[in-house]
């Protein structure tokens, strides 16, 4: 018995560690399962070149390791604008060889050009969203129309929200007519006034717990990242979607290639396969996130295409504000946000 | 026997249904047949999250793999690295019978050091220094880690129980002809051996466990089983991990039921030899 409990143990330490010698690969460093596998099969099977999937923890941690001499490591990374923006400004990244990509061309244009990548050097969107709000008609006595009215004394401990300090305190912002990106101390505290008698009014925070919240009925009012506004309207859809009038939060996710990468032509190659009408359809149906490409429009599900967290109207968007990284003053909205919870 | 009064029967088992309750839920949504991305009703009875766990990228097969062999890799070194250590550091003192030295505590307290600083600091130290001398192998990288904090429990159990031994037995086994090599397979590690098991155990518990170093030092390719779930929260977690949890537990249970059951019945076994 021990004897082949010793034998079990020394096999699986000898097997040597997975070796792709010789093969093509592409390292990818993202959030794990945000590129549906079966896409990633297919593609291998189509090319020969091996997809080798890093999990990344965290956007900070991503950023920690990029920063400290480790993005040669990797082939692309797929994150969110903000951090692409510093990966961008800190020079961490080769351009894009365009004349390699036959489906650019396919991508919508209201979702390029962004702040982080102004002249399209850099980032190929991925998928998009909004953070929205969205309540049971049935069960709140009026009418929602913005941010605002998650203080209305009538939702007191029925409303489920995202937990992310830089977006709860920018919708604050938001409703004192301010921007999300607003540094100014002395606005800041009016924000944190504001922002401190919304407590009563929330039942959960966090995004599972909220998605769970709002679909079980244990609130009434959801304030949440598309894909869970989303799988609430799957499973409820008489529930009202708001596009709030105070204004739309933003985010982009896309990828880049760091400076360093040792198979920057793989990547090309799957980024221009992730750009095919079909393949973006099927990553933006997967990932419940709005699709970025204009070409894909055609192979979308109806139930998708007309959901209408989907399909935020392009005139919101231009107005909508990304939240950017805003250095050392991140400490200010973290301690706002701390306070806030801890009431 | 005394009878147990209703309130404390009642207590009692409040107390453990509250203690696993949770689990008992986790394990049931283990079966789940809900398909849904992120599933709320339990709909039906089916083993699918058990086959999607084994299978191909989106399971977590290759992750267990890894997360197994670092802390095996982990447990090696630190076992042989540890317990030399401890028997090293006894032997200036407790064998040889001198009064430890300032050198002695220092030296004990730099052992120890690597589970006494923060593992955030530590982490972001192996980071840097990973980078800086061009260490690039993922497994490497998180073995060398691991087997740093893992030292340390190694090191302190041996210590410890080297520090409740008769020195005389050592002179004994010296006077009795045996070259110190003789002394250390015959005596010294034999007598170890219970302090050196419970360590590695502790240092196999911490490694698998270990999530803020692993955080910074993995670099490219497969992640460990805490990293690989933490990740996947943005896409929702799925069933897979409660059908994970359900065969960890299992695996858990089984292990102690037959150490219990072969240490029993060793007792009976000797205590039919000391009747007969």
């Amino acid at each position: 018995m021990k004897k082949i409990l010793a034998l079990v143990l020394c096999l699986l330490m000898a097997i040597p560690a997975f070796s792709f010698a010789e093969e093509k690969v592409v390292n990818i460093l993202s959030w794990e399962g945000y590129i549906d596998a079966d896409t990633l099969y297919n593609f291998e099977q189509e090319t020969g070149i091996k997809v080798i999937w890093s999990p990344m923890d965290s956007i900070d941690s991503m950023l920690l390791k990029v920063t400290q001499g480790g993005g040669a490591d990797y082939d692309l990374i797929l994150s969110s604008d903000y951090s692409l923006n510093i990966l961008r400004e800190q020079g961490l990244l080769q351009k894009l060889d365009m004349s390699k990509f036959a489906n650019y061309g396919n991508l919508n244009p209201t979702f390029l050009s962004q702040s982080y990548d102004p002249a399209n050097e850099y980032v190929i969107p991925y998928v998009a969203g909004c953070p929205l709000i969205i309540y049971d008609p049935a069960r709140v006595p009026f009418e929602i129309t913005g941010y605002e009215d998650l203080w209305n004394e009538q939702l007191t401990d029925s409303v489920a929200v995202l937990e992310n300090a830089r977006v709860l305190c920018g919708i604050t912002l938001k409703t004192m007519g301010q921007s999300m990106n607003e540094t100014d101390p002395e606005v800041l505290a009016q924000m944190q006034e504001k922002l401190m008698p919304l407590y009563k009014n929330i039942r959960t925070f966090g995004d599972m717990e909220s998605y769970t919240a709002v679909t079980t009925g244990e609130a009434s009012v959801g304030f949440m990242f598309t894909p869970f506004v989303y799988m609430v309207q799957l499973e409820h859809p008489d529930f009202k979607v708001v596009y709030p009038k105070e204004g739309l939060g933003y985010g982009i996710d896309g990828f880049v290639i760091p400076a360093g990468a040792k198979n920057a032509d793989n990547a090309h190659v799957l980024l221009d396969y992730l750009m095919r009408p079909e393949v973006a359809a099927n990553n933006a149906e997967m990932q419940y996130y709005m699709c970025v490409n204009e070409a894909a429009e055609a192979y979308l599900s109806d139930t998708f295409k007309n959901a209408s967290v989907m399909n935020v109207p392009d005139e919101l968007l231009v107005d909508a504000e990304f939240i950017l990284d805003i250095g050392a003053h991140e400490t200010k909205f973290q301690e706002i946000y701390t306070a806030f919870k801890n009431q | 026997m005394k009878k147990k009064s209703f309130g404390s029967l009642l207590f009692l088992s409040l107390v453990l249904l509250i203690m696993y309750l949770p689990i008992i839920v986790v394990v049931i949504y283990s079966f789940n047949d809900n398909t849904a991305r992120i599933p709320i009703a339990f709909t039906g009875w089916s083993t699918m999250w058990y086959q999607k766990l084994f299978s191909g990228r989106s399971g977590f097969g290759g992750a267990l793999v890894l997360s197994l062999r670092v802390a095996l890799w982990s447990v090696l070194v630190s076992s042989v690295v540890g317990t030399l250590g401890a028997i090293g550091m006894a032997q200036r003192t407790i064998m040889d019978k001198k009064h430890a030295t300032k050198m002695d505590a220092a030296m004990e307290m730099l052992v120890t050091l690597p589970i006494m600083i923060p593992e955030i600091i530590l982490g972001l130290a192996f980071m840097v220094i990973f980078n800086a001398l061009g260490i690039r192998g993922n497994e490497l990288r998180l073995v060398l880690a691991h087997s740093t904090f893992c030292i340390p429990y190694v090191f302190l159990n041996v210590k410890s129980r080297l520090a409740g031994m008769d020195p005389a037995l050592f002179d004994a086994a010296r006077d009795l002809g045996a070259n110190p090599a003789r002394v250390m397979r015959d005596i010294t590690l034999p007598l170890c051996r219970p302090a050196i098991i419970s360590g590695c155990f502790l240092a196999l518990a911490m490694s698998l466990d270990d999530f803020v170093i692993s955080f910074f030092v993995y670099g490219a390719g497969e992640g460990t089983l805490p990293i690989k779930i933490y990740s996947s929260v943005k896409v929702g977690v799925s069933p897979m991990v409660n059908a994970l949890c359900t065969i960890t537990m299992g695996v858990i249970f089984l292990a102690v039921a037959l150490s219990r059951y072969l240490s029993s019945a060793r007792a009976q076994r000797q205590k039919k030899l000391a009747r007969s």
